[in-house]
């Protein structure tokens, strides 16, 4: 009795995996949508979107249709935690991608930790999420600030600057990079000396008090982390000063990407070296023409956003890691993409099996004025990817 | 002494809560969980709000102290749980204390005011005090008794410690010095007159909101396994500010009503559209112009008027 009880209940059992095994692979997904973050949110989420949209016509993962469940994480690590543990629980989700902010990129590595669900940190760049707080199921396909630091200290013995002003906002990404910068420095510019290191808050609008700083300080060159509407406040406050006339701007943050030459427009100024994580007009792969026009199609307009292109290697990357793995299973996902490579529209990548970090690089160049356009483009725009 | 009839009901619906783990749904558990926090959160702010008729705008510091001083106590230095719940929700009184010494010293906007400004101090100290609190990286990975690091467990964990919470509030608020609190909320001049020392009660009160206000944010934080500075932050003051408002603040169950409505109306907004916050205008639009006395204020209505010829 006892034996034929368990077998019908093993029978119900393995008839319920059956089922399963029907419905749609889901991933869950959380950007911020409204709010500050928006900018980079909803274009990541387009990104991510069109990966599930080409993967789904093709048939989705392992035969099975992929259902993207996609929230706001309101840049809130608290309400990203939470929203994070519903689509685990309720909506009972495969995997989990995104994340902007490092704090929320941490709060979610901290979910999937605790409930064994794998986590692709795709924006976030907080060192520690591959460090200090590293585990078994996070992974992150975005650059990280060391990786960041060392290519912006490459660039400034490169540039041959002797006196530097050091430029970071006041938190998290600030300070991480700083120390990525610093960490970097004597090996690329052993001569290099930082003279003046300031460091604005976030969110600020006010550079007064600082430009004159800068500017008396007489360093021939600047490492800045200030990104996005930073950096444009800082030009509008500075440029009329002669400020980049004099100063090299070496910059991550990724204030190389045509979001912010195509809001700066004719007052981007010269001497800016930075960098983007993809250039809608150049290409380091074969596959980045049919992203692109893709991503044109949907977003309905040539000039595409940078952000997209990291919301669909997340994306591509769970799907790969699935397939590698056959198997949904968190456990087997986390081995599948340890040191897994996939080809991605910035080239082919590999996660490293030890530190769960992707080597994606970014483009790195001068941003130079064009007869023909309105805005400045990046020219020569080398893709530097970190060995 | 509360009735039995409130008695038997208060048992009954923690009776309730407590076979909920049976439903088998882990969401309803985690669910339920964050509503308790909410609810015990809500009702330690209006200790200060409906009773003494001093409305915070700084409360979520002492949640915050509250929730960062377990998670610090438990995975920094390693403290037993048993040690580091009480003692952080002491410092989160303590720090109340200091505060409300100030505080209490003025009324009305300046009171808000100055709370606010306070509340934005331990915000400031969380997010530049990086070595300690983690900054605006947070501060994750906190270390968890085994007994309550599975949702089940954890779930009667925080039951139990929110009942408990709510019952010495009540407690409180039920007793010469909760009546002596309305008193002062019900005109402090003459309150004052008869010989009670306004400033000295409202000190006490807004010590008591800040011990539990703390309290509410331990188990915040250790659900979470993280404590971050968005905790501390004015708009999380604001929420609970809202909570307390929409639940009711003349009726000692108000807030926790307010509480579990507002908060599951968020996420089950959220599953729908990013727009909370325009839903959340809307709500407070209501309780402005329809609703000053909150969801129980409505009910009493409801109910008044069907019983009036």
């Amino acid at each position: 009795m006892k034996y034929s009880a368990m077998l019908v209940a093993a029978g119900v059992l393995s008839a319920g995996t059956a089922f399963a095994q029907q419905g749609p692979i889901k991933i869950g997904v959380l950007y911020p949508l409204t709010g500050g973050g928006a900018v980079y949110g909803v274009p990541a989420m387009a990104g991510h979107q069109l990966a599930i949209e080409e993967l789904n016509a093709k048939g989705g993962i392992l035969g099975r249709k992929i259902e993207s469940i996609e929230r706001d994480d309101k840049l809130n690590p608290a309400a990203a935690s939470s929203t994070m543990k519903e689509l685990i629980t309720k909506d009972k989700v495969d995997i989990v991608l995104g994340g902007l902010a490092s704090s929320v990129g941490l709060a979610m590595s901290e979910v999937s930790k605790q409930e064994k669900v794998v986590y692709i940190s795709t924006i976030p760049k907080s060192i520690q999420i591959t460090t200090d707080k590293l585990h078994k199921y996070v992974f992150r396909t975005s650059a990280n600030t060391d990786q960041e630091g060392d290519t912006m200290a490459m660039l400034a013995g490169k540039n041959k600057l002797s006196k530097i002003c050091h430029l970071e906002l006041d938190y998290a990404y600030g300070n991480d990079l700083e120390v990525g910068i610093l960490k970097a420095l004597p090996k690329y510019a052993p001569d290099a000396k930082v003279v003046l290191t300031l460091k604005p808050k976030l969110g600020a609008t006010d550079f007064n008090p600082f430009i004159p700083q800068v500017m008396a300080a007489g360093c021939d060159g600047v490492l800045s982390g200030l990104w996005g509407p930073h950096f444009v406040s800082w030009v509008k406050q500075a440029a009329p000063l002669g400020f980049f006339s004099k100063i090299k701007w070496i910059s991550g943050g990724e204030i190389g990407s045509h979001e912010i030459a195509g809001e700066l427009k004719a007052e981007y100024p010269d001497n800016v070296i930075s960098n983007t994580y993809e250039l809608w007009y150049h290409g380091n792969d074969p596959s980045h023409k049919e992203f692109q026009a893709k991503l044109a199609k949907k977003l309905n307009t040539q000039e595409t956003p940078q952000w997209a292109v990291l919301g669909y290697i997340g994306v591509m990357y769970a799907a790969a890691a699935m397939e590698k793995a056959k198997s949904t299973d968190p456990d087997k996902v986390a081995e599948a993409l340890e040191g897994l490579s996939i080809g991605t529209p910035v080239g082919k990548l590999t996660i490293d099996a030890k530190t769960h970090q992707a080597n994606i690089g970014q483009f790195w160049g001068p941003m130079v004025k064009k007869p023909d356009r309105a805005y400045r483009m990046m020219e020569p725009a080398e893709y530097i990817q970190p060995k | 002494m509360p009735s039995y009839r409130q008695l038997i009901a208060s048992a009954i619906v923690v009776l309730l809560l407590a076979l909920l783990p049976l439903a088998g749904s882990r969401y309803a558990i985690d669910l339920t969980t964050e509503v308790l926090i909410y609810a015990l959160f809500a009702l330690s702010l209006n200790v200060l709000i409906g009773f003494t008729g001093n409305i915070s705008f700084g409360h979520a510091a002492y949640f915050a102290i509250g929730g960062y001083a377990c998670a610090i106590l438990l995975t920094t230095y390693g403290w037993p749980l048993a040690l580091a719940l009480p003692a952080a929700v002491v410092l989160a009184g303590l720090v109340a204390a200091v505060v409300g010494y100030f505080c209490v010293r003025l009324t009305q906007i300046y009171f808000a005011m100055l709370t606010l400004a306070f509340a934005m101090l331990v915000w400031g100290v969380a997010f530049k005090w990086k070595e300690v609190t983690g900054g605006d990286d947070g501060f994750t990975g906190i270390k968890m008794p085994a007994m309550i690091s599975h949702h089940i467990g954890y779930f009667y964990f925080t039951l139990i410690t929110v009942a408990a919470g709510i019952a010495a509030l009540w407690v409180i608020c039920h007793s010469a010095f909760g009546l002596t609190l309305v008193a002062i909320r019900e005109n402090s001049v003459r309150a004052g007159f008869i010989g009670v020392d306004t400033r000295h009660m409202r000190w006490a009160a807004f010590t008591v909101a800040g011990t539990f206000g703390g309290l509410a944010g331990a188990l915040f934080g250790m659900y979470h396994r993280g404590m971050y500075i968005e905790n501390a932050f004015w708009t999380e003051s604001a929420n609970v500010l809202i909570m307390v408002l929409l639940g009711g603040i003349y009726s000692f169950i108000g807030p926790i009503i307010g509480a579990a409505v507002l908060h599951l109306l968020q996420t089950f907004t959220n599953q729908y559209t990013p727009y909370w916050p325009t839903v959340l205008g809307l709500i407070l639009l209501v309780i402005v112009m329809v609703l000053p006395d909150g969801l129980i204020g409505l009910a009493r209505r409801v109910r008044g008027r069907g019983g009036r010829p």
